[in-house]
């Protein structure tokens, strides 16, 4: 039987390795053994996006993944995402700008997000946004100021 | 969800050999969305899940044959693989507008094309588009592998007739140059819920009427079914405003559709006859 196993792979660039059991999910293995708790589980069924974690550079949500699978493969979280501890990424500091949230619940989220529909499209259109971020949910409706941010952030990626 | 058994074998006879038996608790698992779900809701409790993953090599991927006659799709291929394969966009178009409005970017990162079939929830897009591109599903067993046409796996309501033992390993969708395709998702209440019903449509034009249509409807049925009456009613006719109404009646009769939080049976039925002809029209104009 295999119900547990270890997993190795690399956690915001640092190698890591941790013993889990079969049932747990990405995000619970992330905030039980690495204290990161930028990404949270809120609906639990992959539609709201407070979840979102990148494996080998590709958005998926943290509570559906099962740990396990991480053998091998690279993660990046939203604690990985700033270039220095003084330092923010463009999209975090477009967020902050451009006033994204009040609560801040699923801005990890949102934030990883937008990070990876600016690497697919250098300059979406508010329909693209819209269309790219239908599986995160803002329950402040912050939604205005989100698709403001994605394109200020845009903007500061392309060097304007 | 409680521990269980997980296991990723890289060969086929690897995995058979695990799924041995019949208890329904062991199951393969390919991107595990659904199963996490399932099992996060405690209605399904494996005592044993066998992961493709390892099998990818062999079952993940898409190719076309030399003759451009055929498209393969292995099982454990991503939705976002096949929205981001330039030969699908340029061979089959309607796949990949399908994958706009299916489900998110996240999910379609993990979710595989052999999971989708085998979860048989009648809410799902890609197989009534299966269905009317006349895929066809090729099926390993211990036993041998068969094919058989995407319509003939399903059942009913989260029902296949797929065997225990039996592992999904490709789909395989002729090409016709001649052939225009789409489908129409549509919902009722919010844009991502499930849809109330889903319309997928294959035709040839020729000289101004419909050749060899292949209408599939899903969502308000209990599993994707083919009109059959309707198709053979449309074929050799002209796409008019008069035969639009035949059609939509037909198919309406045709359909056994119920009522359920989506939307009463009588305004399915509406929505059917208007959303058939509106795909049936489109697909007559384009070029
Ligand atoms: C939030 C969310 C929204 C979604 N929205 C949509 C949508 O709008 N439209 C849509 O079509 N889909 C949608 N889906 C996806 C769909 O519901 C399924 O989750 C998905 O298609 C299952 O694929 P999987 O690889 O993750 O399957 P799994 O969860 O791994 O497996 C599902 C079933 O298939 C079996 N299985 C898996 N692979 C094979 C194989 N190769 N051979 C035999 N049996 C196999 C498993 O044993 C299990 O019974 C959505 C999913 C989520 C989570």
């Amino acid at each position: 039987m295999s119900t547990e196993r270890t997993v190795r792979f690399s956690l915001n660039g640092r190698a890591v390795k941790a013993h889990v059991a079969s049932h747990e999910s990405l995000v619970q293995v992330l905030r039980d053994r690495f204290d990161l708790f930028g990404s949270r589980e809120s609906c639990g069924q992959g539609l709201c996006g407070c979840c979102t974690v990148i494996v080998d550079g590709k958005p998926v949500s943290g509570c559906l993944y099962l740990a396990s699978f991480l053998d091998g493969t690279s993660v990046q979280t939203i604690e990985g995402l700033a270039p220095a501890d003084d330092r923010l990424d463009p999209v975090q500091e477009a967020f902050i700008e451009a006033g994204a949230f009040q609560c801040g619940f699923c801005t990890p989220g949102f934030i990883l997000m937008t990070k990876h529909l600016l690497a697919e499209n250098r300059a979406p259109s508010d329909d693209d946004i819209r269309h790219y971020l239908t599986g995160n949910l803002c329950r402040c409706s912050a939604y205005p100021e989100i698709v403001a941010a994605v394109k200020l952030a845009a903007t500061k990626q392309r060097g304007g | 969800m409680r521990p269980f058994d997980l296991v990723e074998p890289a060969t086929l006879e690897e995995a058979f050999h695990l799924l041995e038996g019949d208890d329904p608790a062991v199951r393969p698992i390919g991107g595990g969305t659904a199963l996490m779900l399932m099992m996060k809701e405690q209605v399904f409790r494996p005592v044993r899940l066998v992961s493709l993953r390892h099998l990818a090599p062999q079952f993940g991927a898409i190719s076309i044959d030399a003759d451009h006659r055929m498209i393969r799709f292995g099982a454990t291929t991503s939705f976002s693989e096949l929205e981001h394969s330039a030969v699908v966009a340029r061979h089959l178009p309607v796949v990949v507008r399908t994958m706009r409005t299916l489900a998110n970017v996240r999910v379609r990162n993990v979710a595989t094309l052999g999971g989708n079939l085998a979860h048989a929830d009648p809410h799902l897009d890609l197989p009534p588009v299966w269905i009317a591109l006349g895929a066809q599903i090729v099926i390993e067993n211990p036993a041998g592998p068969r094919i058989v046409p995407a319509e003939d796996i399903f059942e009913g309501y989260y029902e296949t007739n797929l065997r225990h033992d039996d592992i999904i390993r490709e789909i395989r969708v002729p090409l016709n140059a001649s052939q225009r395709a789409s489908y129409v998702k549509i919902t009722t209440r919010s844009a991502h819920d499930w849809p109330a019903l889903g319309i997928a449509v294959r035709l040839e034009m020729k000289d101004g009427l419909a050749h060899h249509p292949r209408i599939v409807l899903s969502a308000a049925t209990n599993k994707p079914t083919r009109l059959v009456r309707t198709e053979a009613l449309a074929h050799g006719q002209p796409i008019t405003p008069a035969s639009l109404r035949e059609l939509g009646e037909a198919a309406v009769s045709e359909a056994d559709i119920a009522s359920d939080s989506r939307g009463s049976a009588d305004y399915k039925k509406h929505l059917l006859r208007v959303h058939l002809g509106r795909a049936l029209h489109a697909l007559a104009l384009e070029e």
